[in-house]
């Protein structure tokens, strides 16, 4: 196992680097950069700005030159667009946000989703499961730029319960409307993957013989269906919460949330191209790290698959 | 009174084809320590039968009639009642050994969890109750592969599991559906001796459910032969094969290939069986029966006793099915099976062909005429 994981670390290492290549070289393809705007520069400034950047430099050049500061130092580069702050410092500020809400999302999606798909799957075709399935489609039919301003509507502008937007690390009731209005879409998706794969565990062979064991319902769900029922969404969540923690710029934007995911539709807007690849390798490498976690969490479930 | 005592019981499957009436009014006794198997081909209701007795019917099946167990009536009883009976009482192991263990845990927990819900053991206790009843089922190195996954075991080594695991608390009855069905042949014998072997030592009944006739033959004291959802003919087992009084297990008999007869072509029994989702008004094998009357269209035939421990349903006088005509019949709508000729339904030889003929399980000394 141990061996396992070393191997999959090392393998990262090539895929992150093919990463960076490729998105650097399309990054550039697309036209126009950071210092195009609709009143052009002066000649010479321009010429200095891309001098200052690096950007007059070879392809091949900036791509060694931009990699070499990474392993040696950590370093993703300033931004283009923001001259006084680093890629570091806008994915160190805007990276706790997105991680707590989307962390907080996800756990909610999960919890709440599982919950409903097994509730429906025990007991199908009644009216739990007509009300699990009616809530997930519900949820699901309802994307996050419409949950947001009802939310909004509702907490905010009706009851005044909730602060309309803004963020605080102290303040949970800032956390609570990011939290429902990326969840709800989530948990949709995991109560129907899991009420699917739960009903084709419970008729399955060896749930028969736990309930001809005498044990009772419960039990049999809890020891017996829920392991491998878990296995499709398991699969599911990995990508999941990658996503989730990285957070969603329409989160970001109705909820001024100040979270990554908003800078990074920013920086492809504005072709701040620092900011564009530190984010993309954020979410690549976190993409890399949660599915060696859900192969290692299938294996724990598992016992066929060994690694 | 019999250990368990099943009065018109019924099995019908709410479908979206309709209601499917998988087993019909099945009265059938089975007496302490006997072992009693029940034939028929696939969809004959015969594994339905035994899930209804366990209260393991799928969510669309309804079970009515009664089951007496013990003198207790455990049809349809709430769950607490019936999880006292199930495992401890009424045993119960499947046709498919590969996907009826759970995969995703050690044979030890499954093994062991019945014992700390029964019983009352602690978990270390119930292990090693466990690894002995592998013992007992000629496991070999049971205390170590106790904490294996199933599919670390062949398939003959987890009906073995199966096997112990259903013996844990031993009970008084053990139902047995289809146990070598996915086994291969020398694998079948092998299980089949250590049921009979495990059946003694422990002195309880079995209920075998099978299509294998050479099974029957081999480990049954009575049999019950099913079709459509019942009972057409039950009978001690010597009798019975020797001298079927039903024209469908004269068919089913006939069927068997001889492996003293050469290359000959297989027998069979004309038709199909029925869609019991629109059961016939009368008796279900009446389309492929050579022997039926105006009566069995609109009538069903009630089983009825005919001799000492024998009953048939059929309106067909028993004499003529003695006489063997179906055999010169079923030659005629086919074919290739006009080989056949009267020897084959004569008592004597048909015993042996049986055995030979499905080369399965057991002994030819048990089929001799008691």
């Amino acid at each position: 196992m141990f061996a396992y994981v070393m191997r999959r670390l090392a393998v990262a290492i090539p895929t992150l680097l093919l990463l960076i290549v490729f998105s650097f070289l399309l990054m550039h393809l697309a036209p126009g950069g950071p210092f195009s705007q609709e009143r052009e520069l002066p000649a010479q400034v321009l010429a200095n700005l891309n001098e200052k950047y690096g950007l007059d430099q070879p392809l091949w050049r900036q791509i060694i030159s931009y990699v070499w500061g990474i392993i040696a130092h950590f370093d993703f580069g300033p931004s283009f667009v923001y001259p006084d702050r680093t890629v570091n410092q806008l994915i160190a500020a805007g990276f706790p946000v997105t991680l707590t809400y989307g962390t907080l999302a996800f756990v909610a999606a999960v919890v709440t989703g599982v919950a409903l798909g097994v509730v429906a799957a025990i007991w199908h075709n009644s009216w739990v499961d007509y009300l699990a399935v009616g809530i997930s489609i519900g949820a699901q039919v309802l994307p996050n730029f419409v949950m947001a301003p009802i939310l909004v509507l509702v907490f905010t502008l009706w009851y005044r319960m909730l602060p309309g937007g803004g963020w605080s690390f102290n303040d949970p009731s800032f956390w609570v409307m990011p939290v429902i209005a990326l969840s709800t879409s989530y948990m949709a998706s995991i109560a129907r993957i899991t009420r699917s794969s739960m009903l084709e565990v419970l008729g399955s062979n060896h749930i028969r013989t736990a309930r001809a064991k005498g044990m009772p319902e419960h039990r049999v769900i809890i020891r017996h269906a829920l392991k491998p029922a878990m296995l499709p969404v398991i699969s599911y969540l990995g990508p999941v919460f990658v996503s989730m923690i990285t957070g969603s710029v329409v989160i970001d934007i109705y909820f001024s949330t100040g979270g990554i995911g908003k800078a990074f539709v920013d920086s492809a807007l504005n072709r701040d191209y620092a900011v564009m690849m530190g984010v993309t390798i954020l979410v690549g490498a976190l993409t890399i790290l949660f599915n060696l976690v859900v192969d290692i969490l299938y294996a724990w479930i598992d016992p066929k698959i060994r690694y | 009174m019999a250990l368990l005592e099943l009065r018109d019981l019924s099995v019908r499957f709410r479908t979206n084809d309709g209601e499917v009436h998988a087993v019909n009014q099945v009265n059938l006794d089975v007496d302490a320590g006997e072992t009693v198997g029940i034939v028929g081909e696939s969809g004959s209701g015969k594994s339905q039968l035994s899930f209804a007795i366990m209260g393991l019917l799928a969510r669309n099946g309804t079970a009515s009639g009664m089951v007496t167990f013990d003198g207790q009536q455990i049809l349809n009883t709430p769950p607490k009642v019936i999880n006292k009976i199930r495992a401890e009482k009424i045993a119960m192991i499947f046709q498919d050994p590969m996907t009826s263990l759970n995969p995703y845990m050690r044979v030890a927990d499954q093994m062991a969890e019945v014992l700390t819900l029964h019983k009352g053991m602690s978990k270390k206790a119930a292990v090693a109750e466990s690894a002995r009843m592998l013992d007992a089922v000629r496991i070999p190195d049971a205390r170590a592969r106790v904490n294996l996954y199933p599919h670390e075991f062949s398939g003959g080594m987890r009906q073995r599991v199966m096997i112990a695991m259903a013996l844990l608390c031993r009970p008084k009855l053990l139902i047995a559906d289809e146990p070598t069905t996915a086994l291969d042949v020398t694998v079948q014998a092998q299980i089949m001796a250590l049921l009979a072997e495990l059946q003694t030592e422990f002195g309880m009944a079995m209920i075998l459910i099978t299509h294998d006739l050479g099974v029957v033959a081999g480990s049954c004291e009575r049999v019950a032969v099913m079709y459509g959802g019942r009972i057409r003919e039950t009978g001690p087992v010597g009798p019975l094969f020797t001298d079927p009084a039903h024209p469908y297990t004269q068919g089913l008999l006939a069927a068997i290939p001889r492996i003293d007869h050469g290359d000959e072509e297989l027998a069979a029994i004309p038709g199909s069986p029925p869609n019991m989702s629109r059961p016939p008004e009368g008796c279900a094998f009446e389309p492929r029966c050579s022997y039926r009357r105006e009566e069995c269209a609109h009538l069903a035939p009630p089983l009825e006793d005919f001799a000492k421990g024998r009953a048939r349903a059929c309106f067909a006088p028993l004499n003529d099915v003695r006489g063997g005509r179906a055999t010169v019949h079923l030659s005629e709508v086919e074919p290739p099976a006009g080989d056949i000729d009267d020897d084959d339904i004569t008592p004597a030889p048909i015993a042996d062909a049986i055995i030979g003929g499905a080369g399965v399980a057991g002994t030819s000394s048990k089929v001799d005429q008691p």
